[in-house]
């Protein structure tokens, strides 16, 4: 049970490559262009730049892409029961049909439908963990800072926001930590967690996640109390040690971006859907 | 010498008019001077911890009254005025830490002072150089020792230039190496920082290195003064269910049988030197 292992989003490893050199903000920015572009393509093609896209940042980046992909392995069970699911239950009209039993029926546009969610969440995904594995945290969430700032002016507390996911970010690998102290202890006590059917295991998660959660709230408590003592009151009054500097090689970020983004708007309006 | 807490009468009762209600703190009459290093010590629910918490505002007082500086806890206004004044390092690093970074943690505390960019640099380059810490400056803390985080935590509040410290028991997660580290940086930045100190802890190794120490039982402070003076008072260090140093205990065995060793040696050094008298 190495839970701790498997968890890529959210770690940062620190490289000197010229993504890493990028300015939060335009890689906050940019991953969120692509979040919307990958959103709005339905077809193979649209894809296929994407993970071209992607291989290319990932290679200029020097992230090992094992590495990038090692988070995933823990999500594809459940990627394949949406991806049955949608191939089964998705209803169209005038499509093929593969295959007929009962209610169920397998269809073409089923399946068009599924492999659609699943390139949408592996995307997602890899987009997401990707600006997490060349961003420190830290960096992360003073490019946020800056740019939600002007929410500020309609009533958005954005600072106090942030610092609840600066926080959130430092304990996932804390609470990761704990989750696998609880099991190991279960587990000693004769809990086996891997025998059994799927609703005996399933079964076996809650006396798992009770602890879990009171040891958060627990701990929750005490870092307010830490953080009152250090004298927290909100974003109001506060400054910062680091102040952001966009430079050339963000200017140049830019540029690929456009051409990126009008290459692939370009493929999403001409090419045919897939569903 | 100068006071920078005082408390009097100080009482606090948790979950006040229920009928779980506990008097944490009875009647509490005690003082922090400047500049020295003070122990709190005694067994859990004594009610150090609640003491300790009134010391940065962090409880009000229920009765009587704590100032520290003159400023009352009781006023809201003077809160940030204290705590610039107190710092506090608690038990559990990892759940006082707030950034995923060593350094941005220690510039915590000094963003939420507002300081000018220039002034929270070098408060955070002078804290990372007092504690030893630059070499972890770009570390996450899951990366460290629970002792470097500790450190870590401590380095976080000295950025904030407090005049005092208090350690709410912040060794008793560690492993005897990071309890060695985390006492003589208390020492140090007593000794050569000039900062009062107030150091919560079960282990009466830490105690002996105290100028002054307070005993607490049932929410009042039985004893008062320095480790010499407290430990002299055999009975009653019993009755408060806290162990002696090892010195004095050896002391106290050599005495028994017979070999001369001179009163009051709590620490090891002392007992060192006093049996290589012996053997001369």
């Amino acid at each position: 049970m190495e839970l701790t292992k498997n968890i890529t989003l959210g770690v940062y490893l620190p490289g000197k490559s010229s993504i890493h050199n990028l300015d939060p903000r335009t890689k906050i920015i940019t991953a969120t262009i692509m979040i919307v572009l990958l959103l709005i393509s339905r077809s193979y093609a649209a894809f296929a730049l994407s993970a071209l896209f992607t291989g290319f940042l990932i290679t200029l980046s020097g992230v090992p892409a094992g590495y990038a992909m090692r988070g995933l392995k823990p999500m594809l069970p459940v990627l394949a029961i949406m991806w049955v699911f949608q191939l089964f239950l998705f209803k169209a009209p005038d499509t093929t049909v593969y295959f007929h039993w009962w209610i169920f029926e397998a269809t073409a546009a089923g399946l068009h439908m599924g492999n659609l969610i699943i390139l949408r969440v592996l995307f997602l995904f890899t987009v997401t963990t990707f600006l997490t594995l060349t961003t420190s945290v830290v960096s992360l969430t003073d490019g946020l800072e800056n740019l939600l700032k002007p929410l500020r002016a309609i009533g958005i507390p954005s600072q106090e926001l942030v610092m609840t996911l600066v926080i959130a970010l430092r304990f996932v690998l804390i609470l990761a930590e704990e989750l696998e102290k609880i099991i190991k202890a279960q587990m000693a006590r004769g809990v086996a967690f891997d025998r059994g059917n799927f609703i005996q295991k399933t079964r076996k998660i809650f006396p798992v996640f009770l602890p879990l959660f009171i040891g958060a709230f627990k701990r929750a408590e005490e870092l307010i109390v830490a953080m009152d003592a250090r004298s927290y009151t909100g974003g109001k009054g506060r400054t910062k040690m680091k102040t952001l500097h966009m430079g050339r090689v963000d200017l140049g970020a830019a540029a690929v971006m456009i051409v990126y983004g009008g290459m692939l708007i370009y493929i999403i309006i001409s090419t045919e859907p897939m569903i | 010498m100068h006071k920078l807490i005082e408390t009097n009468g100080l009482t606090y009762y948790y979950r006040k008019g229920t009928k779980d209600e506990v008097k944490a703190l009875d009647s509490v009459n005690m003082a922090v001077y400047k500049g020295e290093m003070l122990s709190i010590t005694g067994q859990n629910g004594s009610g150090k911890s609640t003491l300790a918490r009134h010391f940065n505002a962090l409880l009000k007082p229920g009765q009587g009254s704590i100032l520290i500086k003159g400023l009352s806890t009781a006023n809201k206004d003077s809160i940030p005025e204290i705590r610039k004044i107190i710092g506090m390092v608690f038990q559990n690093p990892d759940n006082q830490l707030v950034s995923s970074i060593v350094e941005e943690d220690i510039a915590f505390g000094p963003e939420n002072l507002g300081l000018p960019q220039a002034e929270i640099i070098d408060r955070v380059d002078w804290a990372l150089e007092t504690l030893n810490l630059e070499d972890l400056r770009r570390e996450p803390p899951h990366n460290l020792s629970e002792g470097q985080k500790q450190q870590v935590a401590i380095a976080g509040v000295l950025a904030m230039k407090p005049e005092c410290i208090v350690l709410d028991e912040p060794t008793a997660h560690l492993d005897p190496r990071g309890r060695r580290e985390v006492l003589e940086s208390a020492i140090r930045l007593n000794r050569e920082e000039g900062i009062t100190i107030v150091l919560l802890t079960h282990f009466m190794s830490e105690v002996v290195h105290c100028d002054r120490m307070l005993v607490m039982e049932g929410g009042a402070v039985k004893m008062d003064g320095s480790p010499e003076k407290v430990f002299r008072q055999s009975a009653e260090i019993k009755s408060a269910g806290l162990d002696f140093p090892v010195a004095s205990q050896v002391a106290e065995g050599l005495r028994r049988e017979g070999f001369k060793i001179k009163p009051d040696i709590v620490r090891t050094e002392e007992l060192i030197d006093c049996l290589c008298q012996l053997k001369s």
